[in-house]
């Protein structure tokens, strides 16, 4: 086996090990009606509370534009919570072990916090095909395949970026919750989930257009809007790019942390 | 409780949470979703809507708040290793606790000066109180009928098997309820009756009124109402808590609470 080979099968076995920890810690934090009327229920209000705004606007149009986005959106508030599940490895005092193990600590995050991203398409899934409908929004069977594709971009694009924050949050996890928070309301307010794009000045813009859920979600809305697999396809195809360039800079910037841990000896334990 | 314990569980409470960034996470989130509201209201040119846009976020991050401390007041102290001192000392816990709560709450309706700069310093738009001793009471009210619906949640946590899915539960199905944003009438007929048993639904109709132009018609019954309902969430609270603690006294089992 040369050398790449064996990188390979090594990256394999971290992450799938590391989102064996995953499924657990999913598990122990919820059971499937905690998960069902628990979390799935509050992001169904949580998208009704928006899609109402379009009613009380008067507005079939921003009604539809407004369940759709904040349907996919939550995805997107899932798959970013790896930014508060990254730091849990200080409160747990293991982070020092990690750092000390042979194997590259980003990719432990990448598996460690799979669960949410793969919860996350659940909850979007379920709100677009079934919450949606009730607001204007339908998708035809043979389109149902392409969104479960775009969703799963959407949300595995988000959870690189996601990725990234938590590499910083590992430094300051007290503040782990505020820049969760910040990061995924901040995603909802200019990737298009409210407003277009285009209702953002050239700089907030510019921000939007490196966040791929901005582009998922164009794509989603093409695809609600019958529009050619071209006009599908290149958002999808820039929400992949953006996706993977985030979760390269999320390794580099783990990789960066932990050579810096390990000279001031900053992976203590922390809450 | 005498006053001067109160003030002093007040203010160990204001100085904890200072010194713990995470839990003043409503200041960070109530600017935004000002900017959420306020986006959506002017792109669809209805200005008339800013001062809905403005309230909206400061009763949720009342509610986010009180639900956030009402979880995990006892939860910290059981971390700590606290609780079983606290619960010896003479103080009636339940009273300890409804200070607390009422520090954190209060401490909250700060978000009102954030999201009215938001509004003003974002979007040019100069949103006024159009009767503003209606507007002080009726803010001031509905902190204190939201640390005494807190007082009732923090019960709750102390029963529900996971505290944080609870927390994270009891978020937006009650900003809808509450119409928060969107008035309850524009909710599905048969779910306007629950509304009422919401707080959050006539706070939110005290503050439109207050900011809105005009007459303000009909807030002495949902001033009433507010007040009822943080009095019944009080009570139904302080009476939980002292039951449990009775209970945990009898059996042994303070530290698994």
């Amino acid at each position: 086996m040369d050398i790449t080979a064996s990188r390979v099968v090594d990256v394999t076995r971290v992450v799938r090990a590391a989102a064996a920890n995953a499924l657990a810690d999913f598990r122990a934090t919820y059971t499937w009606y905690s998960w069902t009327f628990g979390w799935l229920g509050r992001m169904l209000c949580q998208v009704t509370f928006f899609a109402l705004i379009g009613s009380f606007l008067h507005s079939a149009e921003q009604t539809r534009y407004l369940v759709l986005g904040n349907s996919v959106a939550t995805c997107v508030i899932e798959a970013m919570t790896v930014v508060v599940s990254t730091s849990w490895e200080r409160a747990h005092g293991t982070l020092a072990l990690l750092a000390a193990a042979p194997s590259e600590m980003g990719w432990v995050f990448v598996g460690r916090s799979l669960q949410w991203p793969v919860s996350g398409c659940g909850t979007s899934l379920v709100a677009l095909l079934v919450l949606d409908p009730l607001f204007g929004v339908h998708f035809a069977a043979a389109q149902v395949p392409v969104l479960v594709l775009l969703v799963v971009l959407t949300a595995f694009g988000t959870y690189g970026f996601g990725l990234f924050l938590g590499a910083f949050v590992l430094a300051a996890p007290a503040v782990r919750n505020i820049v969760y928070n910040a990061a995924f309301l901040v995603t909802m307010a200019i990737s298009g989930v409210q407003v277009p794009t285009g209702y953002w000045p050239f700089g907030v813009r510019l921000v939007a257009e490196a966040l791929p859920a901005t582009h998922g979600l164009a794509a989603v809305r093409a695809l609600a809007d019958g529009a050619s697999p071209a006009a599908i396809t290149r958002p999808a195809l820039y929400a992949a790019v953006t996706g993977v360039l985030w979760l390269t800079a999320a390794l580099t910037a783990f990789r960066l942390s932990a050579q810096r841990a390990r000279r001031h000896d900053g992976y203590e334990f922390a809450v | 409780m005498s006053p001067t314990l109160f003030w002093q569980v007040f203010r160990l409470q204001v100085v904890m949470t200072l010194r713990t960034p995470d839990t003043l996470h409503v200041f960070v989130t109530a600017p935004l979703y000002t900017t959420l509201f306020l986006a959506i209201t002017e792109h669809a040119d209805r200005r008339d809507l800013a001062g809905f846009a403005v309230l909206a976020p400061v009763l949720m991050s009342l509610w986010s708040m009180a639900l956030m401390a009402g979880g995990e007041l006892i939860g910290h102290e059981r971390e700590r290793g606290t609780l079983e001192a606290v619960v010896a000392t003479p103080a009636r816990y339940s009273s300890v606790i409804a200070a607390r709560i009422a520090a954190v709450t209060l401490l909250s309706t700060l978000s009102l000066a954030e999201a009215w700069l938001v509004a003003w310093a974002g979007f040019g738009i100069l949103v006024t109180i159009a009767h503003p001793a209606l507007f002080l009471l009726g803010l001031l009210l509905t902190a204190a009928a939201m640390a005494g619906t807190a007082a009732c949640v923090s019960a709750l946590f102390v029963l529900a098997p996971s505290a944080r899915i609870l927390q994270n539960t009891l978020s937006f199905p009650f900003f809808l309820l509450g119409g928060v944003l969107v008035p309850v009438d524009y909710l599905p007929h048969w779910l306007q009756p629950a509304s009422k048993a919401v707080f959050l639904s006539w706070s939110a109709r005290v503050l439109r009124a207050a900011v809105s132009p005009g007459p303000s018609h009909g807030t002495t019954g949902a001033l009433l109402a507010v007040v009822l309902l943080g009095l019944a969430g009080f009570a139904a609270g302080t009476l939980l808590i002292d039951r449990i603690l009775r209970r945990v006294r009898v059996t042994g089992t303070l530290a698994r609470m």
